[in-house]
Formats: structure tokens, C-alpha cells, sequence
């Protein structure tokens, strides 16, 4: 009994998070993006309006530096060890935050932003 | 002769503490699968769920504090330790709970609940560490690959029990 109880959950969290994934990834996201530094949101942007340029965030004296280029939001250099926010690539519609746990930046699609844009 | 044997445990401890470290430093070279932080494989790990059925809960507690100490020391990143820490210690109390209650042939499960207890784990670190709610987005997804490295790891630890019993 146990037995099956265990593996039943395990079946379970394998399906439920499978799908919860899919559902989030598929999840079509507004336009306006943020930038979190440290809990703190430093920009709210329209990627559509959004001119070509270039934002640099500093952490405790470490930069970011976040490039926006032809509605598309990257960053294109950090000084952190691990550099997983310049792998994660251009910011994707599928709801995945880029995020860089050592500077303690997120930049992410505003949740809702359809509805509270007026 | 007690002595005997505590130098014995001793000395297998260690061999599994040193055994989960070159893992983890052989993993620290290849390339990240997907780029979210926090997914990989956890080779490591394998020794993990070896110990937990093999050894008593103690015990598998010293070879996984051991472990995360000097391989955070290795990577050179001691901030990282955080999620490792807080991500195994959950993982390794769930762990220990389904081994007291079931054999070692329920070890690939064992290590699939006990991997999806690390994301949980370190996604609540990361939410403590960022300030922010919005690292739960990431969770989906780790939970995700949990289950399917947890599997393998599982599975790797179940090979190895099997010819060293």
C-alpha cells in the first residue's frame, strides 16, 4: 500500500508540474516588461515603444547591463560568476523570468498588464 | 570490536563524501541543459540516496553537510550555498522518512520525491534571498526537471546498492 501511494505521488507530481509547465509556457504574456532590482521594480517598459538602448543595473557594485533591441529585451553582460541571465537569452513570451540570483535582478513580463494599462 | 568498526564507518563515509564531490565537480564543468537557474542534473545526489538506505540517518547527514560544505569551497560561489543547503536539508529529511518506511528497491521514487522537495526547498530560499515572489514562475519548471533527474539519480543509486549491498 505505501508502496503504491508513494509512486502514485510521484506519478502525480510528474504530470501535475508537466502540465502546470505547458500551461505556463504556452500562457501568452502582455508587452510591458520590468526590471527588480532587490525587490524594488527600477523600470516598467513598453517593449513595443521602447527605443534601442542600453540600461545598466548595479548590485552592490556589480552591473548588469541590459540591452533592448528592436522590442526584444537581453542581457548582454554581467559581472557575476554564473552569467545564467545572459544564457537565458532574449526575454521570451512564455512567462520565464530572466533572472540573475547573484545581483538579485529579475526582469520579467508584468503580470496582468493588459488590463491595468488604462 | 567497536573500534574497528567505527574506523571502518569512517572510512566508507568518507570514500562517499569524496566519491559525491568529484561528481559534483565533474558536473560543474558541463554546460547547463536549460538555461533556468537551479536545473541540473545532481549527480551528487547520487551518493545522497545511497547513504540515506545504506547508512543511518546521522550519518547521511554528516556525508551530505560534508559535501555541500567543501563543494560550495570548490565552486568558489559560498552564496550558492544557501539553495544548496536549504534545497538538500528538505530533501534529505524526506528522503530519510521513505527509507525508514519502505526497501531500498523504492529507491528511484525515494529520489523523485526528495528531488522535487530541493526545488521547493531552493525556490523558497530564492524567494527569501530576491525579496521578490517572482522566482515561484521557475518552479513549474524545476519541479519538471526534478522529476526526471530525481528518476535518475534514483536509478543510479539503486544500480550501485544492487553490487555493493
Amino acid at each position: 500500500m505505501k508502496r503504491r501511494l508513494i509512486i502514485a505521488v510521484c506519478i502525480g507530481l510528474f504530470v501535475i508540474s508537466g502540465g502546470l509547465s505547458l500551461y505556463f509556457y504556452l500562457r501568452p504574456a502582455g508587452r510591458v516588461v520590468e526590471i527588480i532590482s532587490d525587490g524594488t521594480t527600477l523600470y516598467e517598459l513598453d517593449l513595443d515603444k521602447e527605443p534601442d538602448r542600453e540600461i545598466t543595473v548595479e548590485y552592490k557594485g556589480r552591473k548588469n547591463i541590459i540591452k533592448i533591441e528592436k522590442g526584444d529585451i537581453y542581457v548582454s553582460a554581467a559581472d557575476c560568476p554564473d552569467h545564467t541571465c545572459m544564457k537565458t537569452g532574449k526575454l521570451s513570451q512564455s512567462g520565464v523570468p530572466i533572472v540573475c540570483l547573484p545581483n538579485k535582478l529579475i526582469i520579467r513580463y508584468k503580470e496582468g498588464a493588459d488590463t491595468d494599462a488604462a | 570490536m567497536p573500534h574497528k568498526q567505527n574506523t571502518r564507518r569512517l572510512a566508507e563515509l568518507s570514500v562517499l563524501v569524496a566519491v559525491s564531490l568529484i561528481m559534483f565537480v565533474i558536473e560543474m564543468q558541463l554546460p547547463p541543459v536549460v538555461p533556468v537557474p537551479g536545473v541540473k542534473l545532481g549527480l551528487a545526489n547520487i551518493v545522497t540516496v545511497f547513504a540515506v538506505y545504506k547508512y543511518a540517518p546521522h550519518e547521511a547527514i554528516l556525508v551530505f553537510l560534508a559535501r555541500v560544505l567543501l563543494g560550495s569551497l570548490f565552486a568558489g560561489n559560498v552564496q550558492a550555498l544557501i539553495f544548496s543547503i536549504s534545497g538538500g536539508a528538505l530533501c534529505l529529511l524526506g528522503m530519510i522518512a521513505i527509507s525508514r518506511i519502505t526497501d531500498k528497491d523504492m529507491m528511484i521514487p525515494a529520489s523523485v520525491i526528495g528531488a522535487v522537495l530541493h526545488n521547493i526547498g531552493q525556490t523558497a530560499a530564492a524567494v527569501f534571498v530576491m525579496n521578490t515572489t517572482a522566482v515561484i514562475a521557475y518552479l513549474p519548471y524545476l519541479l519538471f526537471a526534478g522529476c526526471i533527474a530525481g528518476a535518475f539519480t534514483g536509478a543510479c543509486a539503486y544500480a550501485v546498492s544492487k553490487r555493493i549491498p
